[in-house]
């Protein structure tokens, strides 16, 4: 029809999304900067304002670095999921219980101390979130219930759930105009590592290292790359898909839970926004990771950067949502420019169009 | 009258001729049956006719008007219809709707649609209900609702490509009378088969194909009894190659199958207690046309597919209840029909499908060691000449001999008692055929008892120490490779007893 | 107690202002989940419903200020979302990125977009507003009178949309071509039609209705634009489809009982806030934010039995959802 046709390549690419990555910063960037033109905005002064706040000074990298610890664990959880085929779009609903989770141990336990108070938050955290996502989890090894939709439902039932506590029971009293719970105590606020970033940083780094070596390396991971490659050949090597989908899925709501944790330890109290959409751009970097722990981690630092310098410009007039903008352009670029890793331009051959078909004997 | 007139046909594809130089002519009016072994070309020709391939050479006509398709959709308006062994159905969709889809009016009334459709049946004398979902329906129900797509869209040609693989006998039955009727309409149907009776019972005529060409043009059935068909589809019987000389004397039991049966989801029973035994070191071959039960088999031995009766041993200890790992611990190998997918994972690379098997085995703790994982995937590829330009690339990239000698290595690594082996050189070319074939051979001298499944004859004669015939789920017939006659096992296929 | 339960329940459903308050959310969720529905059964799972709505809403509100018409700012809300959509079209449909990953980041997108290019928007009053539309005598019977013989025209072409979803779908070749794209591509490609396009135009239906819905939220339900104006509508929307199995008339039920819970719940608090009469909304002591959750968790328990339901028959939802389609790998 077209003369041309998109042939599958035998193998991707080498270094494709690493090219469709470029491919979507530029093409994110350009329409960014359409849209700032639009609206009287210099480009090159406001991107330039962009890196500076984010990227030039050890303060402005330990602002970056802070932001990439919801979005790298938000990712990693995403890509947890995604290395077995399963979708966890719930990570924004379980970064809050995580948080509701650590904020409900500060409260039993005010007069601990730091070192154990926040080991105590961060535990249940993991729980918190790992919570949430076991009701999906099990339904979907045991009854194949689609857990992209229940995860999906449970983020705003998280949202409303931290909304009636910080509205009714957890109300500070004392706090005049918009309702917030109290303050945690000081000892649960992280310790300093450099600048304005804390150990969270630490811990997330962590977390993602050695669950990448452990994904890459162990007996488990490839179990479940098997499983995620093929169900009949798990069940030919004796993997249990049931056990594989549930433990999976609670893990990776647990890490989501531990994004909730950390980010009590640098905001002083839980708020009805203390997921601030992470769960969600944490999908985003799992895709542009191709579900790659490794790759987790760059792309988080790298939105992260966006995120600082999203807010820096507001005083320029710009809203912050310029970084929403550019994240999600960016992944769009990269899932069109990914056609080009994975298929090649070939001239149509003439009845070959369904040569696949009938194979089978010839 | 004539109908169809195909006319020295060539069609080729990489590495292989699946049509050279076939002819077939069918006159309006009658049913003919297209016979040939799978590979004949009997299936590429008919998507000549039906649209879907281009012939290199040759003439397709109808009604003695030379046509030139270049799409399905030339040929569904020009009259011909295909009935695919893969229905093309939505299951959710009513007979109705199914039959409509793509042909119907702009505004669908269901009631008239529906009775539209069931006229249609009634004519051609085809039960069907056409307000009901299809994923209610019968595999022959379904056949019939394919027929009246066909019909539905006016084909004056309609091919069925084995249709009766899917049927009850009752329901193959019942294809017959329509096929008649619609022949009695002066419409034409081409029956692809291997089943002499059905031929006989249901066809005017018959060609006969083997190896592309076509070897007898519309012979009168009448004139067809079992010795000749068998002998037009398999050839004469040529020298026997390189038969196999046995090294070593079959030795104690290494797997015994009893009362084996498997019933599909349709509760049919697939596999209809089939029971045989297998030796140290003998190769039973296992011959049948395509569907008669042999993959459920293969399937059940290895325990992916749970069985209604019977019962698994491998060297005397009953694994009927066990997981397919399991049997694997105890010393079965399995070289699944699906290669891609039961037996390799595409999307994993070379090491990673290397150890599956053994990936517990490999380092002690939690993790895999990978210096052992390469070194052993580096072994598989020396031993068995595995060409492959890296270690770490997804497999998609491997050719299919490649794949097969990868797969049946890993299968062979931890030195089995018993190989399961399921067409394990179909799609190979003739390198890559020679290759398993000697990788067999030499495991069964090594002591490694195995079942051979496969539809090439050559093969089976050539390395079988007993040969046993499979047809609707049984094991109809034994023979002995050294004294029986290719005519003999393909009359045993076609269902002559 | 008992007495007062039933004087609180009687309070509540007798108050007029419930019912047309169920109208004015039930139209909203229902323009929304409609597109949806279509999306879907064409095999798109969108799930941008979110920000498409926020981009009609936000290029709504900015229509009615500048032609101070209703009905060309619907419209054109409802086309400017209909491009918008295209995004995820072009990128699920024709180049077969993954649909989850492609209608995320629509969300995201429409959400940023709108309130990068609302921000003078914010504290705007409305352009425009539709005349409440009274069919004479009708509108004066008790009950249904001053609810739904008093709907907005707005509600009456949701309904009408529903109407003509519904034929399309169940009665025309389009609509047999549509489902059959949904549920198996290639079945319905070697049937002729043409699957690229039938779900490129799904998508583009979808996003319009969305858009509408935007649109309705900010001129209607609650004039006005701020960033967050959505609030999660959006996904009440892709849950609705699931709730209603992929038909446009169970949608409409669900679309009614749900824009009943978000309706009813600050109605319950209103209520118990101001009875300064001690018992007389004992019982009623449910908190709106709970009463929220439902949608959420009752779409939840419908997956679990549409799960249960589908064992041994085929899934009501569409087959070939969420599957990219391309003819060569056949």
């Amino acid at each position: 029809m077209f003369g041309l046709r998109l042939v599958r390549r035998e193998n991707p690419l080498p270094g494709g999304q690493v090219f469709a990555f470029m491919v979507g910063l530029i093409v994110a960037l350009a329409l960014g900067a359409v849209l700032l033109l639009l609206t009287d905005h210099d480009p090159i002064e406001i991107y330039s304002k962009m890196a500076d706040s984010s990227l030039g000074s050890p303060q402005a990298w330990s602002t970056t670095l802070t932001q990439a610890v919801p979005l790298g664990l938000a990712g990693l959880a995403v890509a947890v999921a995604g290395s077995m085929g399963l979708w966890n779009i719930g990570a924004e609903g379980q970064i809050i219980a995580g948080a509701i989770a650590g904020t409900w141990i500060a409260r039993l336990g005010p007069d601990l101390a730091g070192p154990v108070l926040i080991p105590l938050m961060l535990l249940a955290a993991v729980v918190g979130g790992g919570l949430l996502a076991l009701g999906p989890a099990l339904a979907r090894a045991h009854l194949g219930v689609n857990e992209i939709i229940t995860t999906l439902m449970l983020n705003e039932v998280a949202i409303r759930i931290v909304r009636y506590l910080v509205n009714g029971p957890w109300k500070d009293p004392t706090a005049v105009g918009f309702p917030v719970a109290p303050e945690l105590p000081e000892q649960a606020a992280l310790p300093t590592l450099f600048e304005r970033a804390n150990i969270g940083v630490l811990i997330a780094a962590a977390v993602v290292v050695v669950f990448g070596f452990f994904a890459a390396r162990s007996k488990w991971g490839y179990e479940l790359r098997v499983a995620g490659s093929s169900a009949q050949a798990a069940e030919y090597i004796g993997i249990s898909l049931r056990t594989k989908i549930l433990t999976v899925l609670v893990l990776s709501g647990a890490i989501a839970g531990l994004a909730g944790g950390l980010r009590l330890g640098s905001s002083s109290r839980i708020v009805e926004g203390i997921a601030e959409g992470w769960g969600f751009a944490g999908i985003i970097v799992a895709a542009l990771a191709l579900m790659r722990p490794s790759g987790v981690a760059v792309v988080a630092v790298a939105f992260g950067a966006l995120r600082v310098g999203g807010t820096a410009i507001k005083g320029q007039g710009v809203p912050a949502s310029i970084a929403d903008i550019i994240q999600a352009f960016v992944l769009m670029g990269a899932l069109g420019a990914a056609v080009f890793t994975t298929y090649s331009l070939a001239r149509r051959a003439p009845g070959s169009e369904n040569a696949s078909m009938v194979e089978a004997d010839a | 009258m004539t109908a169809v007139e195909l006319d020295g046909i060539w069609k080729r594809f990489p590495g292989v001729i699946a049509n050279a130089g076939a002819s077939l002519t069918v006159q309006s009016g009658t049913v003919h049956a297209v016979l040939g072994e799978n590979g004949a070309g009997k299936t590429t020709l008919m998507n000549v006719l039906a649209g879907v391939y281009k012939a290199d050479e040759g003439a397709v006509r109808l009604d003695g008007v030379e046509q030139h398709f270049t799409k399905p959709a030339d040929a569904i308006a020009a009259g011909v219809g295909m009935v695919y062994q893969e229905f093309r159905l939505i299951p959710t969709f009513t007979v109705a709707e199914n039959v409509a889809l793509g042909a119907a009016p702009r505004i669908v009334a269901k009631s008239a649609i529906e009775q539209q459709v069931a006229d249609l049946a009634e004519r051609f004398g085809l039960h069907t209900e056409p307000g009901r979902e299809v994923w209610q329906l019968s595999m022959g129900e379904r056949q019939r609702v394919e027929i009246l797509k066909a019909l539905w869209r006016n084909a004056r040609v309609l091919i069925l490509d084995e249709p009766t693989a899917v049927l009850t006998p009752d329901e193959a039955k019942e294809l017959g009378r329509i096929t008649s009727s619609m022949a009695a309409e002066g419409r034409s149907v081409i029956f692809i088969s291997h089943k002499l009776d059905e031929v006989k019972a249901f066809c005017d005529e018959a060609t006969v194909l083997r190896g592309g060409k076509t070897v007898a043009n519309s012979l009168a059935v009448d004139d067809l009894d079992a010795a000749r068909m068998a002998e037009l589809m398999v050839g004469e019987a040529t020298a026997v190659s390189q038969r196999r000389i046995r090294t070593t004397a079959v030795g104690e039991l290494v797997l015994g199958v009893e009362d084996l049966v498997v019933h599909d989801i349709h509760g049919r029973a697939v596999v209809d207690g089939v029971s045989f035994t297998v030796g140290r070191g003998e190769i039973v071959g296992i011959a049948g046309v395509a569907g008669n039960g042999q993959r459920p088999l293969a399937d059940a031995i290895a325990g992916l597919l749970s069985t209604t009766a019977g019962s698994v041993a491998i060297t005397h200890t009953d694994v009927s209840a066990m997981a397919a790992s399991e049997r694997n611990a105890r010393g079965l190998a399995y070289v699944p029909e699906d290669r891609i997918g039961v037996g390799l994972a595409p999307r994993m690379n070379v090491v990673d499908n290397a150890m599956m098997r053994s990936y517990k085995t490999l380092g002690a703790g939690p993790l895999v060691d990978r210096g052992q994982a390469t070194s052993r995937a580096t072994s598989l590829i020396e031993t068995y000449n595995i060409k492959v330009a890296k270690l770490d690339v997804p497999l998609a990239g491997l050719s299919g001999g490649n794949l097969q000698r990868l797969l049946v290595g890993r299968e062979l690594d931890d030195e089995p008692v018993v190989l399961i082996a399921a067409q394990p050189t179909r799609g190979l070319d003739v390198q890559g055929v020679k290759a398993i074939q000697d990788i067999l051979v030499e495991q069964a001298s090594d002591g490694v008892g195995i079942v051979l499944i496969s539809e090439d004859l050559e093969e089976l004669f050539a390395l079988s120490d007993r040969l046993l015939v499979m047809h609707e789920g049984r094991v109809s017939r034994e023979f002995d490779p050294d004294t029986a006659t290719r005519a003999d096992v393909g009359a045993a296929m076609a269902g002559a007893h | 107690m008992n007495g007062s339960l039933i004087d609180s329940f009687v309070a509540i459903v007798t108050d007029i202002g419930l019912w047309v308050s169920i109208l004015e959310f039930g139209t909203l969720l229902y323009l929304a989940a409609l597109g949806e529905t279509i999306a879907e059964k064409s095999g798109v799972l969108n799930l941008g419903v979110e920000g498409m709505m926020a981009i009609g809403g936000v290029s709504a509100y900015w229509m009615a200020i500048e032609s101070g018409n209703p009905w060309a700012a619907l419209l054109f809300a409802a086309l400017a979302t209909a491009l918008f959509s295209m995004f995820h079209g072009v990128l699920s449909v024709v180049v077969g990125a993954d649909q989850v990953v492609s209608g995320l980041a629509l969300t995201i997108l429409g959400l940023g977009l709108a309130a990068f290019l609302g921000q003078d928007l914010v504290l705007q009053p409305p352009g425009a507003s539709f005349e409440p539309l009274t069919l004479g005598p009708l509108s004066d019977i008790p009950g249904v009178g001053p609810t739904v013989f008093s709907m907005g025209p707005v509600s009456w072409l949701a309904a009408a949309l529903g109407v003509a979803a519904w034929f399309v779908l169940t009665r025309t070749r389009a609509g047999l071509s549509l489902r059959a794209v949904g549920e198996s591509a290639a079945t319905a490609d070697a049937a002729g039609t043409r699957v690229v396009a039938t779900r490129l135009v799904s998508v583009g239906v979808g996003g319009a209705l969305a858009g509408a819905s935007g649109g309705y939220l900010t001129l209607v339900l609650a004039p006005g634009w701020n960033e967050g104006a959505t609030g999660g509508l959006g996904w009440i929307a892709v849950a609705l489809v699931i709730f209603g199995a992929w038909k446009p008339g169970r949608v409409l039920l669900g679309a009614l009982l749900f824009g009943g819970l978000l309706a009813l719940g600050p109605r319950l608090q209103t209520l118990r806030c101001q009875a300064d009469q001690e018992d007389a909304c004992i019982g009623f002591d449910v908190n709106p934010i709970l009463v929220s959750m439902l949608p959420y968790l009752l779409t939840i328990v419908v997956l679990v039995l549409l799960s249960i339901r589908s064992r041994n028959r085929p899934s009501l939802a569409p087959a070939a959802i969420g599957l990219a389609y391309r003819r060569e790998e056949r």
